[in-house]
């Protein structure tokens, strides 16, 4: 009987302009969404595959260790194409440096080459599968049981010996038949569309996870199913019925995840950025106090001149013709400031983790509220899934934070910051002194640094008292003279795919019981308003 | 007799579900906005404060230091967060907020890093112009969605029209009162919300925020002028109020989720522009042409000797490095400029777009308000320039080479704070607001007019029966 009847509302519904003009909307506006999220993937892609060169060209083109510095550029989630998540907010990339734990992404976000188009949003497969379906699952069922009695066909039925549990659940079968296909029908648009893209190849690992999006999404067509059937059976007209499923499907669908983010915004304040930035300004400030305290004492050099030479924050130096004692001053001087600098990066976590933690707390209270509706929870689920959500950017930000640990304890055991080639590529037995730099430059004019600087002081003409040191060459001062390094044995950043089970971890696999959960009591709410609805 | 329907329409109204639904939506999005609209502005204006402090701060430092020092130093003008922003945040938390400048050049802009979170996805504030884009345009076809197919149905249209009542009258008065039912709620919103703004602190209520108010709920009220056409058009072109329903719906989706959410797409698509990698290659390469081209000793200095003979090379030479990127940069604004104002050209063909537009020009916020204080820090900056020059012809030890960039050629005396010229924004006037508001209220004008024609055309020819 349960299957008759389910027979019956399918094929009524079949014939029915909804399931037309549904089919229709989905035809237009699911391949509509995959093509934008195809078109922000290539970009993101085009974008990385840009940024990953620079950095590749960066790392080669460096001949001192204190220039070697990671920078990790991420290539964009392929599942992005469907839920992009806060994908398009964030940067590619992470620099790592000592002075610095990495705290948020850099680079361009997706706005990119136009900052003010990040004030237009965007729609996603996702955001048009929880609009479309939901609304679908509701015009089907939101008449399920009050247009049968306005018929009058409710009461014909019910004088049948039919228990309105088989009734109940043969309509709810027949309209999931209806809406079956629709959903199949968009999820396999969009694979077609992937598989057609040429440029675009899925993984077994996502095609799984469209898979498991698909079955959640069946979860959440079922849900705004019952949610329907359950208005129907407690509204005596089909218009009621209607206008109370419509303002329903509003407020779940576009209220309420707005709420959630403006509540958790309003009432979980997050530290702020400006203020972060003036406290670790000072901290490093007391950082360069203590390590020009620190190096105070270190014997001066014969002469504190540098022929070529590239300084940078983050203890990145590079220099070239400068003399034997003010090499080694330098070198003095980096392996006392540079433990110093780690330190300090580890001191200025604290106040950088509470930052970051308030901004994952506003963002987990955002989730948490959205959950009072079913499409807060279908969206953070399969922002989950798809792994573009903020829990998947901090867990891979700290995966780049222990990868930041590793690359100094391989720095740290070649005791590098304590050797020349931290800041030159020039070999210890090539280094000369002050005098005998001055005489090569000066072609042999002056034989002593003091001569030189007798002469100089004389002169009321600033660029002649240089001209001078123009004449000779001087063997190895120009980083030219000298080969790229090779760090072959550093370790590299493994990107960790996570598994599904990782990816759930969180709180998904909560929203996923939570939502099944909210299925089970509107159908025993459905039942129960049905058991006492007035078929009459 | 379009005046009686339209009375006996607006008490139909009042009585229904769908409005006593819409209403209780309505007070309790903005209810809601209201109440948390103090806390968070609070915090907004805490955080502008403290960097606004900062920046003072830093140019009193450089003040005290030397007057070059002040006119080099980068500056950021940051926007202030709006008092207005319950009516409409123009999501300028999203768009660029502070324009960096000094006394020789305006250089660009650049978005604070506090004005949203980057874990949380972008999200609609719960604003007044949010419940008029997606409240109000719902509302509006959920009023005439069944206006005419629905009586139809119900068989009261056929014995309307077996009296002597014109057409016209007949979806005259549907539309009024739809209109009038819809911004009637949008109102006592309105009024509900400043209430509760002003009872909790989060806004005075002075006359410009009364007059605010009022352009607002009038430009809601057109919204549901164009929104109710089209249900009208949806009701007529359908037989049954079912059909009807879904055209609707479809209408809605296009209009208040489809096409205000492609603009991204149709910049990137329809308005392409230059890479910002190649704006800056195209920069370096204009450096490394003058540098080459500068004469030997361009890149001297000495700073404790300010007349330095090379000085004045460096200066000649930093004057053009500048000169020339600002002429790449500009360019590359303009194109920005234009890319975003023609997207959104595209996109006002959906009223809840072109909505979203009226509605910030009405408050002065948003997009044409950074244009504004753009323009506005452009004459600024030119004063501060001219001011400096004056400052420093004054004095005999300054060899008057400016170098925009570094303070080693111009006078290097303190100043007093108090005399810098400061900028101030202004709020946008009535006129500039009006002139930012006509485009897109004209296009919603039209296309109430085109639907609703499209409409009455069609139920001219409604078989009734």
């Amino acid at each position: 009987m349960l299957l008759h009847i389910a027979r019956k509302e399918f094929h009524n519904n079949l014939l029915s302009a909804r399931f037309a003009i549904g089919f229709l909307l989905c035809l237009v506006l699911i391949p509509f969404s995959v093509l934008l999220g195809i078109g922000d993937y290539r970009d993101q892609a085009g974008q990385y595959r840009i940024d990953r060169d620079a950095a590749e060209k960066t790392m080669k083109e460096i001949r001192t260790w204190s220039y070697l510095r990671p920078i990790l550029v991420f290539p964009p989630e392929p599942l992005g194409i469907f839920g992009k998540g806060i994908s398009g907010q964030v940067g590619n990339q992470v620099k790592i440096r000592l002075g610095e734990k990495p705290l948020l992404p850099e680079g361009k976000a997706a706005a990119r080459d136009n900052p003010f188009l990040a004030s237009f949003f965007s729609v996603d497969f996702v955001d048009i599968a929880a609009i479309v379906l939901s609304l679908l699952a509701l015009l089907f069922s939101y008449d399920a049981l009050s247009r049968e009695k306005e018929d009058g066909t409710l009461r014909q039925q019910m004088a049948n010996p039919l228990p309105r549990s088989t009734l109940l659940a043969g309509k709810l079968v027949g309209i999931l038949m209806t809406l079956l296909p629709i959903l199949v029908f968009c999820f396999l648009v969009g694979g077609l569309i992937i598989l057609f893209s040429g440029d675009l190849s899925f993984s077994a690992r996502e095609w799984g996870r469209l898979a498991l999006l698909a079955l959640i999404s069946l979860g959440y067509l079922v849900l705004f199913v019952l949610v329907g059937m359950f208005v129907s059976a407690r509204t005596r007209s089909s218009v009621s019925s209607l206008v109370l499923c419509l303002f329903l499907w509003v407020f779940f669908v576009f209220v309420v995840p707005n709420m959630a983010s403006y509540a958790a915004e309003s009432f979980v304040p997050a530290k702020s950025r400006d203020n972060l930035a003036s406290v670790t300004k000072d901290m490093d400030r007391g950082l360069r106090e203590r390590q020009e305290a620190a190096t105070k004492s270190l014997p001066r050099a014969d002469w504190d001149m540098n022929w070529w030479m590239s300084g940078q924050d983050d203890g990145r130096e590079e220099s070239y013709g400068c003399s034997a004692s003010f090499f080694e001053y330098k070198r003095q001087r980096a392996s006392i400031e540079i433990p110093m600098m780690i330190d300090n990066a580890d001191t200025k976590w604290a106040p950088q983790a509470a930052y970051l933690e308030s901004l994952s707390r506003q963002a987990r209270a955002a989730d948490n509220l959205a959950m009072i509706s079913p499409a807060g929870i279908y969206r953070a689920v399969a922002g989950t899934l798809c792994g573009t959500d903020w829990a998947a950017l901090v867990r891979r930000l700290d995966d780049v934070r222990r990868y930041r640990e590793t690359f100094i304890s391989y720095l740290r055991g070649k005791d590098i910051w304590s050797k020349y080639e931290w800041i030159t590529a020039a070999p210890p037995a090539k280094m000369i002194t002050a005098d005998a730099i001055i005489e090569k430059l000066s072609g042999g004019r002056f034989k002593t640094l003091a001569a030189y600087d007798a002469w100089a002081g004389k002169q009321a003409d600033v660029k002649s008292r240089w001209d001078v040191l123009r004449v000779g060459k001087l063997a190895g001062g120009q980083p030219d003279d000298f080969p790229y390094l090779v760090a072959n044995d550093m370790p590299g950043y493994i990107e960790r795919r996570e598994g599904v089970g990782r990816s759930l971890e969180g709180g998904a696999v909560a929203r996923l019981g939570l939502l099944a959960a909210e299925c089970l009591v509107l159908f025993a709410l459905a039942y129960v308003a049905f058991i006492r609805y007035d078929v009459r | 007799m379009w005046r009686v329907i339209a009375k006996r329409e607006i008490l139909h109204n009042l009585y229904s579900l769908r409005f006593l639904l819409s209403l209780v939506l309505v007070l309790g999005v903005m209810a809601a906005g209201s109440l948390s609209f103090g806390r968070r502005q609070a915090a907004a204006l805490g955080n502008y404060r403290e960097a606004r402090a900062l920046a003072v701060k830093a140019m009193q430092e450089d003040a005290g230091s030397n007057a070059s020092q002040l006119a080099v130093g980068r500056r950021n003008f940051d926007l202030r967060p709006r008092d207005n922003a319950f009516m409409d945040d123009a999501k300028e938390k999203y768009l660029p907020n502070a324009i960096i400048y000094s006394a020789w050049n305006v250089f660009g802009i650049k978005s604070r890093n506090d004005s949203a979170n980057p874990l949380l996805a972008k999200y609609d504030e719960l604003t007044w112009a949010f419940i008029a884009a997606l409240l109000v345009s719902f509302v509006a076809l959920l009023f005439t969605f069944d206006a005419v197919s629905g009586e139809k149905e119900t068989k009261t249209l056929s014995l309307e029209l077996a009296n002597p009542v014109p057409r016209a009258a007949i979806l005259g008065g549907k539309y009024v009162s739809a209109v009038a039912s819809v911004t009637a709620i949008m109102a006592v919103g309105a009024v509900v919300s400043l209430l509760l703004l002003i009872a909790t602190g989060g806004a005075g209520m002075g006359s410009a925020t009364a007059i605010e108010a009022a352009a607002f709920v009038g430009a809601a009220a057109l919204l549901a002028a164009v929104m109710a056409a089209f249900g009208l058009l949806c009701s007529v072109l359908a037989r049954s109020s079912n059909v009807s329903l879904l055209l609707a719906l479809c209408v809605w989706l296009l209009f208040a989720v489809v096409i205000p959410n492609s603009s991204g797409f149709v910049a990137k698509t329809v308005y392409p522009i230059e890479k910002a990698e190649a704006v800056q290659k195209k920069i370096n390469q204009a450096f490394d042409d003058l540098n080459k081209a500068a004469p030997p000793g361009s890149w001297m200095s000495q700073s404790n000797n300010p007349f330095l003979p090379q000085h004045e090379l460096r200066a000649n030479l930093q004057r053009k490095r500048m000169a020339a990127e600002k002429a790449i940069r500009d360019d590359y604004y303009r194109t920005m400029f234009r890319q975003f104002e023609r997207t959104r050209g595209v996109t006002a063909i959906s009223p809840a777009a072109s909505f979203g537009y009226l509605a910030e020009a009405v408050v002065g916020g948003g997009y044409a308000r950074f244009r504004k204080d753009w323009d506005d820090i452009h004459v600024y900056q030119g004063q501060f320039q001219n001011w400096f020059t004056a400052l420093d012809a004054k004095d005999p030890k300054s060899p008057h080479w400016y170098n925009p960039n570094e303070d080693v050629s111009t006078t290097r005396e303190k100043v007093s704070f108090d005399i810098v010229p400061q900028f101030a924004e202004r709020p946008m006037s009535a006129g500039e607001r009006g002139r930012a508001a006509l485009p897109y209220a004209a296009v919603m004008a039209i296309m109430a007019c085109l639907a609703y024609g499209a409409a009455y055309a069609l139920f001219v020819r409604y078989d009734v029966r």
